[in-house]
């Protein structure tokens, strides 16, 4: 009866800590549009490799409807999270699929990753510590998880952005780490490419 | 008169050595009746193996109180849930809070990690036999290149392929409970519930425990609701069920109870105009019990609750002695010393007593434990009974105790209206008539075991239990497999066994799935299967990883290193390594380990299932059929089997019973004894179409009641065909008496709500007025009595 934890299971928590000043003032700075779509440019370096993994692609992050992540280069693959399902596509291929009511955590894994892409800080407070700091018209965040679980399962996260998140990097216990740098990102209605907005 | 005294202060002696006895017993041994059904089973048919896994399953779970508290979002139900826990948190010694340590959410995985390249999902599995190695290159790469890819248990190079994280999301797909903010979350009908499980420090079925914690429970859920107005609280817990079982008891005594009281104490003043006949009998009944209780105790050592409720029932036989000695008091001249009135009794009044003795001795032949108890237990109370009114109710009464009430004046009129049985062409037909609506009634008789037909929760209990086991998605506590072997390793290897049977069953929607420890350590053999089918599909040079090596740009000796990385993790699982870890702690109850059956060490697990669909337990039932060492259980099935064996058993000594009292009796009445079992037999095949015709299907409740229905009937028999010692009507007053106490004392029970006590009232209902209507009909005048009556 009790529960068991998978990594990828973010555990989401309640707590209520209102946001810190300049997180308030980050707040205020960040433009929330219905729609955000973009190019993002990935270097993945990993524990026991020499070079770094480089990839490009585009995203889409809708509100109400849910996130696209397009990889293009080297290969195609698509994630796409929506309310009830994530589903992981190599190129036509379904390489992973899982259902809300399988997997009760799909929503909140989904709630957490629109936020970091959308930058809802409100949102992020509830499960990590966030630091924030302003320089003009550029922000920083540092994301430290709450629990032990999450620590383990996401490491530190940071956010920079303006009006929009322009860059994410992830540094995981493992070593592994992750950084995504955001461009060309258009927002509202018809910021999204005809073969995107299909898929959501 | 001298001998009576004597009689009566040994019967006084041996009366005090029984309540010193019973205090002993209660008081200072503080003996538990038994409750199990299941041990009511013949010796041989039980199996430590089995009761050890009942133990696992069923008596845990009995203990526990689960709740889920929630709302339509998730911080509300977290609150409304703080509000519940806040409530029940200063009443610890009652009811346990089960905690999580925050430790045990993220650990779990860790400590697995040391065998991950052994733990492999069934799906990727079967994908190692089927796909190509560019398959397992294509799906790292995207796994290497995806931010936010799958589920990932440490670094990439840790898990390249996905293996480990793909099997810790099959385990995790066992149950929809995660942890969520250091609290267990379960989503379901557009809620999100915080799910809180308490354990029970007393016995669930303890009064005490019962009154204090029920209102605690509801306090708590009505300090969740104040907190969110739209909080929905679900409790489930046998110990709900039992505190409403408790409560319809109590509520009953009341009614029922008080009624038949209020009835019977209004009957004997209308008689005797006195209220002492009711202590007498009660006397003579309550040493019958005390009696019975001791020497069963000296012979068993132990009894059993449904012993102790039917053995004391058929006491209730007991009553009609004294009832008999009584009216014949009452009738006879008041100058007849009672000491030579009841010599004149004597012979009917033994013969009673010793057909219903004999008959119930039938029940000590059955395999049975629980019959043989009963039959000892009845037939020992009656003789105390007895031996009470024989000994006491001489000195207790005098001549000039009663005196003859209303009742009793105008009660003898109808005697001689009554209709008797004879050859006349209006009696045939009568008969004839009663007969065949007989028949119809029979026809219609349906018989029904199931256990559950005899449970009798409030709705909205059973609606909650329901909706909890919808959310929890928990597997069933009374129906799963037991495996078996010489070793942890066979047993296991078993498992593996059954579970690609029930795989067929899953993928044909008879159960969602199962639990069991295998999915968690596969046998050693599974382990070296999986070990060589990843080296050589994934390990091996020039596979996908050599491949995936090339495709990114890195050297051949990294392919060489990262599959030395990935063997370091390739350490062998034991079951007992697997039990020290947190990951064990939610399935340590599936392991039943080694357990000592007749010298021979068995080792034994369960293998739970979940979704089960009531009518896939026949197909279920057969899965393990040829697997060595796998049985199915399904513990409702067998209490329900339990019962009906009994009813089988019982109605077979039921008819023997006849037989046995007929022959007893046959030494005194001769040619008239057909007459003395007559009415009883007439009244209990009625009841039988009665219970056609209402539609009740016939259980071991009714059985037990027709058995109790020849005990008195036969009474009556007797006393209407002995003669009669004071007035001709003194017997017919003595049935008439006796009959109206049995209906008010057991037939008044047809009145209950709960559905086993409905049935024996039922039967002892319509039973005993139709064998008082009988009686008069079968008995003959004086005249007419040819054999002089000699005592056997």
């Amino acid at each position: 009866m009790k529960g068991l934890l998978l990594s990828l299971t973010l555990v989401v928590g309640a707590a209520s800590a209102h946001a810190a000043a300049p997180i308030a003032q980050i707040g205020a700075m960040l433009a929330k549009p219905e729609q955000l779509c973009g190019r993002f440019d990935q270097t993945k370096r990993l524990a026991g490799m020499r070079k770094p993994l480089v990839s490009t692609g585009r995203f889409c992050v809708v509100a109400g409807k849910g996130v696209l992540w397009r990889t293009i280069k080297p290969f195609p693959t698509t994630l796409r999270l929506t309310r009830d399902e994530i589903i992981h596509m190599q190129g036509d291929r379904v390489s992973m699929r899982l259902d809300a009511s399988q997997e009760p955590t799909v929503r909140m894994i989904n709630g957490v990753l629109f936020s970091l892409l959308g930058g809802d800080l409100g949102q992020l407070e509830t499960l990590f510590d966030v630091n924030g700091s302003i320089t003009g018209q550029t922000w920083k965040v540092d994301l430290k998880a709450r629990n032990a679980a999450l620590a383990r399962a996401v490491g530190a996260i940071s956010l920079e952005g303006g009006a929009h998140v322009r860059a994410i990097q992830m540094t995981e216990e493992s070593g592994d780490q992750t950084s995504i740098v955001f461009s060309d990102i258009k927002t509202g209605p018809g910021a999204a490419l005809p073969e995107e907005a299909a898929q959501l | 008169m001298i001998t009576q005294r004597r009689l009566a202060l040994a019967w006084a002696f041996i009366v005090c050595l029984l309540i010193g006895h019973n205090a002993w017993l209660w008081l200072g041994q503080r003996i538990v009746p038994d409750t199990d059904i299941l041990a009511l089973l013949p010796l041989d048919k039980r199996d430590p193996v089995l009761q050890q896994s009942f133990t696992h399953m069923v008596d845990s779970a009995q203990q526990r109180v689960v709740v889920l508290v929630g709302a339509k979002n998730w911080n509300d139900a977290v609150h409304a849930a703080e509000a519940y826990r806040k409530v029940l948190t200063p009443h610890g010694a009652l009811l346990t809070f089960d905690a999580m340590s925050d430790d045990t959410q993220a650990g779990w995985l860790a400590s697995l990690q040391p065998h991950a390249l052994l733990l492999v999902g069934a799906a990727q599995e079967r994908e190692m036999r089927e796909q190509l190695p560019e398959f397992w290159k294509s799906d790292a790469l995207a796994r290497l290149y995806n931010a936010f890819s799958g589920p990932r248990i440490g670094a990439f190079r840790d898990d390249p392929f996905g293996l480990f994280a793909g099997w810790a999301q099959e385990r995790a797909g066992e149950t929809p409970v995660r942890p969520r903010d250091g609290r267990l979350f379960v989503a379901g009908e557009g809620r999100d519930y915080v799910l809180l499980t308490y354990t029970l420090q007393g016995s669930a079925f303890s009064l005490g425990a019962q009154d204090a914690v029920v209102p605690l429970l509801t306090q708590a859920a009505d300090a969740a609701r104040r907190v969110a107005p739209d909080a929905d609280v679900v409790t489930a817990g046998v110990l709900l069920h039992a505190a409403a079982a408790g409560r319809q008891a109590s509520s009953e005594i009341h009614t029922i109870g008080v009624g038949s009281l209020v009835g019977i104490v209004l009957l004997t003043w209308l008689t005797f105009r006195s209220v002492k006949p009711i202590g007498l009998t009660l006397l003579a009944i309550g040493i019958g019990f005390l009696g019975a209780l001791s020497v069963c105790w000296l012979l068993f050592g132990q009894i059993h609750l449904l012993t102790l409720v039917f053995g004391a029932s058929l006491i209730g036989v007991a009553q009609d002695y004294g009832i008999y000695f009584l009216c014949h008091r009452l009738r006879a001249d008041p100058a007849l010393d009672s000491t030579a009135l009841l010599r004149r009794l004597l012979p009917g009044l033994s013969l009673s007593m010793l057909a219903a003795v004999v008959g119930y001795m039938g029940l000590a032949l059955s395999p049975f434990p629980g019959l043989r108890h009963m039959a000892v237990f009845s037939a020992l109370g009656l003789v105390f009974a007895w031996l009470t009114v024989v000994c006491w109710f001489p000195g207790l009464i005098s001549g000039r105790t009663l005196k003859a009430g209303w009742l009793a004046h105008n009660y003898r009129k109808l005697m001689p209206r009554w209709p008797r049985v004879s050859k006349q062409p209006k009696a045939i037909a009568l008969v004839l008539l009663v007969g065949v609506m007989a028949i119809g009634g029979w026809l219609q008789l349906t018989t029904n075991d199931d256990i559950r037909s005899l449970q009798s929760s409030p709705p909205e209990l059973i609606r909650d239990q329901i909706k909890l086991s919808k959310l929890l998605d928990a597997p069933s506590p009374v129906q799963y497999f037991l495996v078996r072997g010489a070793s942890s390793e066979e047993v296991l290897q078993r498992e593996e066994a059954l579970k690609s049977r029930l795989e067929v069953m899953i993928a044909q929607k008879h159960i969602a799935g199962y639990q069991a420890l295998s999915n968690w350590v596969p046998s050693v053999r599974a382990q070296a299967e999986r070990r060589r089918l990843v080296e050589n599909t994934l390990l091996a040079d020039g596979g996908p990883l050599s491949l995936l090596a090339r495709e990114i740009g890195e050297d051949p000796q990294w392919a060489v290193d990262t599959a030395a990385h990935l063997r370091t993790n390739a350490r062998p699982l034991v079951i007992d390594d697997f039990m020290r870890t947190p990951a064990a702690q939610p399935w340590r109850h599936l392991w039943l380990g080694a357990i000592d059956v007749g010298g021979v060490p068995t080792h034994a697990s369960i293998v739970a299932l979940r979704g089960l669909r009531y009518a896939s337990l026949p197909l279920l039932a057969s899965a393990a059929k040829g697997l060595d060492g796998v049985q199915w259980v399904d513990k409702v099935g067998g209490i329900s089997a339990v019962l009906g064996s009994y009813r089988e058993t019982m109605g077979w000594v039921v008819l023997g019973a006849y037989v046995v009292v007929f022959a007893v009796l046959f030494p005194r009445y001769r040619g008239r004894t057909w007459r003395v079992l007559a009415p009883t037999a007439a009244a209990s095949l009625l009841t039988l179409a009665v219970l056609g015709y209402t539609g009740q299907p016939l259980q071991l409740f009714h059985v037990l009641a027709l058995m109790l229905l020849l005990g008195v009937g036969v009474d009556y028999g007797i006393f209407m065909q002995e003669e009669s010692a004071g007035g001709d009507d003194a017997p017919w007053l003595a049935v008439g008496l006796s009959a109206a106490s049995t209906i008010l004392s057991f037939g008044l029970l047809a009145l209950s709500g709960t559905p086993a006590l409905q049935a024996f009232g039922l039967t002892m209902l319509v039973g005993s007025a139709l064998v008082w209507l009988f009686a008069p009909c079968f008995s003959v005048s004086k005249e007419s009595i040819h054999a002089t009556p000699v005592l056997v």
